[in-house]
């Protein structure tokens, strides 16, 4: 790779293997880099393992979303979804196994997927597309079953609440809405940047990130990153970060929080914000933590920048895996 | 293979040799003095002399030998102190292995409660924004009294305009009546003019 692409790339999305020894990212010229975790963890890694085992093109497009299930990687581009076995992604077989596209009622645009996310309860898998739609595919039939409309403008982020069976989406249009997932009918509407305490005008009314563990909410994007109770939908507490978060997540007593700015957020449930530490890109776009391996439990952390840092202790930087 | 054998003994003696130097010599001296003192023609105070340095370096040859049991003894016993260290020190390793692996449990509990105790106060915070239940139902309370009042006030003036109403409409038919009397009396009296004054003076 030229050392301008490489200085150019941003990595938008990332996906930990099944067994949790590999990591897949996706990068802005529609590539997915296979990394060994198990290589790079090692007590004798080398420079070298930092480096990817295997890339390959898989979109035209910007790869925005990976997810991973049992033994398939999916991913998601310029407006259609693959699947690829790991099994056969280790043994450098780059074949997909499917790929499929949604519905999309305009013929001329192609929107992107921007996020997926999986719904285990019934085994589908939830797109959030730019054709202002989420989309439901049945992954046992392949056949997409449902489309939940009511969103304005592009979605942003999905994610599921599996408590209660709904799904919720956080869009441009600044709306978090919760659908039921068996009836398809969106049961809230939640306009985030409505609320003062909330709302930030000087960066939008967008949502860039939703995430939920059934009792609480997290959303945050234009308006500054928020926790919310579902069941009263209230907003609890306000994080006072600068920048707008691309994503958050619950972990054990803390939140996790990446967006804009050059570290990892952690904050306490109550509003504090307890520590920000230093990473390689200038900002960033994805963060993940593998649970599928218990000797390789680590944080990655992805932006603008062909680096993904890699944490074996949240409190600092180990090493950076790079393209 | 005598000759492996030679050589290990070879080996073997020397490094032993090294220690046991002057043993060796005492013993094939004190066989050798044995011999010529049993073979010896010498006089018998010669003779006493030379018993007498033989029991000396048989005594010496004892002495040595008596030590080097002691030293092996000794080494015997440190090694089973050292044994006994190191079995304790494994002991020690494995219970704070233990005590590592509950602190963490507890680390792990820890971090769970201080969760809830977060999602609680956070609650709490928004629960504290909305009035006191008391108040709200006080404020109720009163605003029914309110409304009870007024609408006892408005039960007694629709009762009072009812009886207004039916004293007006027993007034306006009398008058009404008396009205249609004094017609009639009056159609009468202009067929009847004979009977006019004493209408009018009933009138």
């Amino acid at each position: 790779m030229e050392p301008v692409e490489l200085l150019h790339m941003s990595v938008f999305s990332q996906s930990f293997s099944p067994c949790g020894r590999f990591l897949a990212a996706g990068n802005s010229y529609g590539e997915i880099g296979l990394f060994s975790l198990a290589a790079a963890l090692s007590p004798d890694a080398t420079a070298a393992n930092q480096k990817p085992v295997l890339t390959f093109t898989a979109h035209k497009g910007p790869v925005f979303s990976l997810l991973s299930n049992d033994c398939v990687l999916l991913s998601a581009g310029n407006g259609e979804i693959s699947a690829w076995s790991w099994t056969e992604l280790t043994k450098k077989n780059v074949k997909p196994l499917w790929t499929k596209r949604p519905n999309y009622k305009s013929g001329l645009e192609i929107p992107e997927i921007n996020s997926m996310v999986l719904n285990p309860q019934d085994n589908s898998l939830v797109v959030g597309a730019g054709d202002n739609n989420v989309h439901v595919l049945d992954l046992e039939h392949g056949v997409f079953k449902t489309v939940l409309q009511g969103h304005t403008d592009y979605v942003h982020c999905v994610c599921v609440r599996e408590r209660e069976a709904e799904l919720l989406s956080g869009s441009e249009d600044g709306a978090v809405r919760m659908w039921d997932s068996r009836t398809g009918q969106c049961v809230h509407c939640i306009e985030v940047y409505k609320y003062e305490s909330c709302a930030r005008p000087q960066y939008g009314k967008w949502i860039s990130c939703v995430t939920t563990d059934s009792d609480w909410m997290l959303c945050g994007g234009g308006p500054s990153l928020s926790l919310w109770h579902l069941r009263s939908l209230s907003p609890t507490s306000m994080f006072p970060l600068s920048g707008c978060q691309r994503q958050a997540a619950f972990h054990q007593d803390k939140i996790l929080a990446v967006g804009e700015g050059a570290f990892v957020s952690h904050c306490l449930l109550g509003g504090e914000v307890k520590a920000q530490i230093p990473c390689t890109p200038s900002s960033l776009n994805t963060l993940q933590l593998n649970s599928n391996s218990s000797e390789h439990r680590v944080l990655t952390v992805g932006g603008s920048s062909s680096h993904v840092d890699v944490f074996t202790n949240l409190s600092y930087r180990a090493f950076s895996l790079s393209f | 293979m005598g000759a492996v054998t030679d050589d290990e003994v070879i080996r073997k003696r020397l490094l032993i040799d090294g220690d046991g130097a002057g043993d060796d010599r005492r013993i094939n001296l004190l066989l050798k003095s044995f011999t010529k003192w049993c073979n010896s023609p010498g006089t018998p105070e010669e003779g006493f002399t030379q018993y007498q340095r033989m029991l000396g370096t048989l005594a010496q040859c004892e002495f040595s030998m008596g030590k080097t049991l002691m030293v092996y003894d000794m080494n015997l016993r440190e090694m089973e102190n050292y044994e006994k260290i190191y079995s304790n020190i494994e002991q020690n390793i494995m219970s704070a292995h233990e005590k590592i692996t509950e602190c963490k449990k507890e680390i792990q509990r820890a971090k769970r409660i201080r969760k809830n105790r977060q999602e609680y106060d956070a609650l709490a915070k928004v629960i504290q924004q909305h009035p006191d239940r008391h108040e709200t139902l006080k404020q109720l309370e009163a605003l029914d009294k309110e409304l009870q009042q007024l609408s006892h006030i408005k039960e007694n003036m629709d009762a009072k305009l009812e009886l207004r109403k039916k004293q007006f409409h027993v007034l306006l038919t009398t008058i009404q009546e008396l009205q249609q009397t004094l017609e009639n009396d009056e159609k009468s009296d202009n067929d009847d003019p004979s009977q006019e004054s004493p209408m009018e003076n009933s009138e």
